[in-house]
């Protein structure tokens, strides 16, 4: 386990480890400029392109390789929109370059849930609160046990089914996680709170759903059914490959949970590290990076959320002997083998588990 | 504001206001700009977009760019000025130009820029801007516009680059037929570095109501309308012996208009000026910072190189904020004119931005924020 994996740092020594990883972004962000501004654009570019094609392909849908084609391309497009344009503007990455429809205050996604609504539960609970227990809401998005300092019950014997369900309709499940509806039942919240709270996203989740299921199979016509079809085809890849990735960026075998208390009066350095000790990568080649919105990179991504997603690839080995001078575990794997272990949690504390003895982050 | 011949230009687009208006809800304007920009390069949902057809040299360190908006630019008064943005090395930089045409039945606009030393957007636009070259422009705006009745005469004085809102005041009047008497104050370091001198020059033979007088800072004067020297009390004196009937318009650099406004505000009929200011350079020194917040119009005094967020929240105010550390992005407000500094990273920004993380932010000079 990663308790013998990474060694326990001196204040000082957490310092350092900070600073240097500071001094990192600083070098980074002095350099942003054209080539990063090229390169988004050419992932919007690739969005917009493979989403017309896509498209057009379904409207010819009757023809099953048009059909295949379609689907595939339009699910590609949505993956490519949500996770490296969407995700990484919303996070503020392109920010720097002051143009209004690549700006992380605005910018709206091809997906369910609201950016309003992500901007809260992801760039500020889940990245201020990285695996912190009972304030970072992504473990296990309130729904599955990924760790075994989550509370057992009996209902959790059935989570791989619940996982299942959560990964074929992920986008929904991102859309409602704000709600926490949850907490009606438990008497936390009234009903009443939770329509007040559910209309900006029923906005969005219908205006999803008549374009998608609406709108563009209604513009085919008679081919109605193989375009609505194929739009349900390309938001199930869609949500199948988002589930999978970022199940692997926090949920894998060597990520490491948080007490509260780890988070008071937290510096610099400690904030690095836990970031460091609660994500995990991905090994891959180029298109995974692209693919995944660079959370193949999800450490660096923890580190540096605002700075463009390119470039995590290119500071990785920086930051992995930073990691490795400072005795740090950096956990990385190819997906087979990091998603495997993401099963091997979520069937494991399906059933009840005891957590191990677990070693803080910093010496006295 | 000018009289009839030049009423805000009413462009074919802005009459499919309505059509747009309807369609709204079913379309994402930057999914319509990306497929629009293939098929012009100045179609937009609704951003002005305006595409350079002709770049001319106006004198020796300044340019001038004649542009064809697209429909969305729904005209301008003589006298007001345009924020033009552009992308330098991937980021975007906007500066506001001063319009230096009177609206035209074809449509397009003038902007005369002066090269400045060091200045990215002026050497950007005098060097690399090329005819087809596409801008982006924000919709005109400033209040130096000639009134509706026009009655008492004319005095108008530039320095440096301040001549080209001038000169679409004096082409207004031109086209009007000179109706009231005007005199041109013209003041430059050089000679070469006058703009619009062979026009200036036609204009005054045309019409005998007008008068140009140049003035060189840093050159001997030779001509007969020449002569030496910034602005002092004998000069106007002798210049324009009838100031107390004047209606004073002066604009230049901040130093410039206040010599103008201490010379002439208390003794013309009216006095109005704009200055253009260049970011005040002392960035740590302690002190206050007036902070303008445009939407709720409240202006605070702030302290320099402080968290914004930490010195609004002490004023009483509420900004939304998440992590308080730069990480996501929650208190990002826009930042519509004025210097500030990244706490984090020391570094300096004295562009508008249109997110500004308030809590490691702090104001270097004063700001406006549109909170």
């Amino acid at each position: 386990m990663t308790a013998v994996r990474s060694r326990m740092l001196s204040a000082a020594e957490l310092d350092g480890f900070g600073a240097e990883l500071d001094a990192l972004r600083e070098r980074i962000v002095a350099d942003l400029g054209a080539e990063d501004a090229r390169y988004i654009r050419n992932v919007v570019k690739a969005v917009r392109y493979t989403e017309v094609i896509g498209r057009a392909l379904l409207f010819i849908g009757i023809f099953p390789p048009a059909f295949i084609l379609g689907s595939l391309l339009l699910g590609i497009s949505k993956i490519l929109e949500n996770m490296e344009l969407g995700h990484n503007v919303i996070h503020g990455q392109y920010d720097w370059m002051r143009d209004p429809q690549l700006q992380g205050k605005t910018y709206e996604w091809d997906i369910a849930g609201t950016a309003d609504s992500w901007r809260r539960t992801h760039n500020f609970k889940h990245h201020t609160y990285t695996n912190v227990r009972g304030m970072d809401d992504d473990i296990g998005y309130g729904l599955l046990r990924v760790f075994p300092e989550q509370r057992w019950k009996p209902y959790r014997l059935l989570q791989p089914l619940y996982a299942l369900l959560l990964a074929l309709y992920f986008q929904w499940g991102v859309a409602a996680q704000e709600l926490e509806v949850g907490l009606v039942f438990k008497k936390r919240k009234t009903w009443r709170e939770l329509w007040q709270e559910f209309r900006p996203v029923g906005r969005k989740m219908t205006r999803q759903l008549v374009k998608d299921y609406g709108i563009f199979p209604l513009l085919a016509g008679p081919f109605f059914l193989p375009v609505l079809l194929g739009n349900l085809v390309a938001n199930g890849i869609r949500n199948l490959w988002t589930f999978t990735i970022i199940f692997c960026g926090h949920f894998t075998a060597n990520a490491e949970l948080f007490p509260k208390s780890s988070v008071f009066n937290e510096s610099r350095g400690h904030w690095y590290l836990r970031q460091l000790r609660g994500s995990s990568n991905l090994k891959g080649g180029r298109w995974l990076y692209i693919m995944s919105g660079h959370l193949s990179h999800q450490i660096e991504h923890h580190m540096f959320p605002d700075l463009p997603a390119r470039r995590y690839a290119l500071i990785a080995p920086e930051v992995q002997e930073i990691c490795a001078r400072y005795g740090q575990h950096y956990n990385t794997g190819s997906l087979p083998r990091q998603f495997g272990q993401v099963l091997g949690r979520i069937f494991r504390h399906a059933f009840p588990s005891r957590p191990p003895p677990r070693q803080a982050l910093v010496g006295a | 504001m000018p009289s009839a011949p030049h009423a805000v230009r009413r462009p074919a687009a802005t009459r499919s206001r309505g059509l747009r208006r309807l369609l709204q809800p079913f379309v994402a304007a930057e999914v319509f700009d990306f497929w629009a920009r293939s098929i012009h390069p100045t179609l937009a949902w609704d951003r002005i977009l305006a595409r350079v057809v002709e770049h001319r040299r106006e004198s020796a360190d300044a340019v001038t760019l004649v542009l064809k908006p697209n429909g969305n630019f729904a005209g301008f008064l003589p006298g007001q000025h345009v924020n033009v943005s552009l992308e330098i090395d991937g980021v975007r930089v906007t500066r506001a130009y001063s319009l230096t045409d009177v609206p035209r039945a074809d449509g397009l606009l003038s902007l005369t820029v002066k090269r400045m030393t060091g200045g990215r957007v002026s050497g950007e636009l005098c060097e690399r801007t090329r005819v087809g070259t596409v801008l982006e422009l924000g919709p005109a705006f400033g209040d130096m516009t000639l009134p509706r009745q026009l009655q008492a005469p004319l005095l108008l004085a530039a320095a440096g680059s301040g001549i080209t809102p001038l000169m679409s005041l004096l082409r207004s009047l031109a086209a009007q037929g000179m109706p009231v008497a005007t005199t041109l104050l013209y003041w430059t370091a050089r000679r070469d570095e006058r703009c619009f001198a062979a026009e200036l020059a036609a204009l005054s033979a045309r019409f005998p109501q007008l008068q140009v007088h140049y003035l060189l800072t840093r050159e001997a004067a030779s001509g007969a309308d020449e002569s030496e020297g910034r602005a002092h009390a004998e000069q106007l004196a002798h210049t324009v012996p009838d100031l107390a009937q004047r209606r004073v318009y002066a604009c230049g650099p901040a130093g410039f208009v206040e010599t103008l406004r201490a010379l002439t505000a208390d003794r013309a009929a009216h006095f109005q000026a704009e200055a253009f200011t260049l970011p005040e350079l002392t960035a740590d020194a302690g002190g206050a910072v007036r902070v303008h917040l445009a939407r709720s119009g409240r202006t605070l005094e702030l302290p320099r190189g402080r968290p914004l967020l930490s010195s609004l929240e002490e004023n009483g105010l509420q900004p939304v904020y998440g992590c308080r550390m730069g990480i996501c992005n929650t208190c990002a407000c826009g930042k519509l004119d004025g210097s500030s500094q990244n706490l984090r990273t020391g570094s300096r920004s004295d562009e508008p931005e249109q997110a500004l993380k308030l809590c490691i932010s702090g104001p270097c000079s004063d700001m406006t924020l549109d909170l």
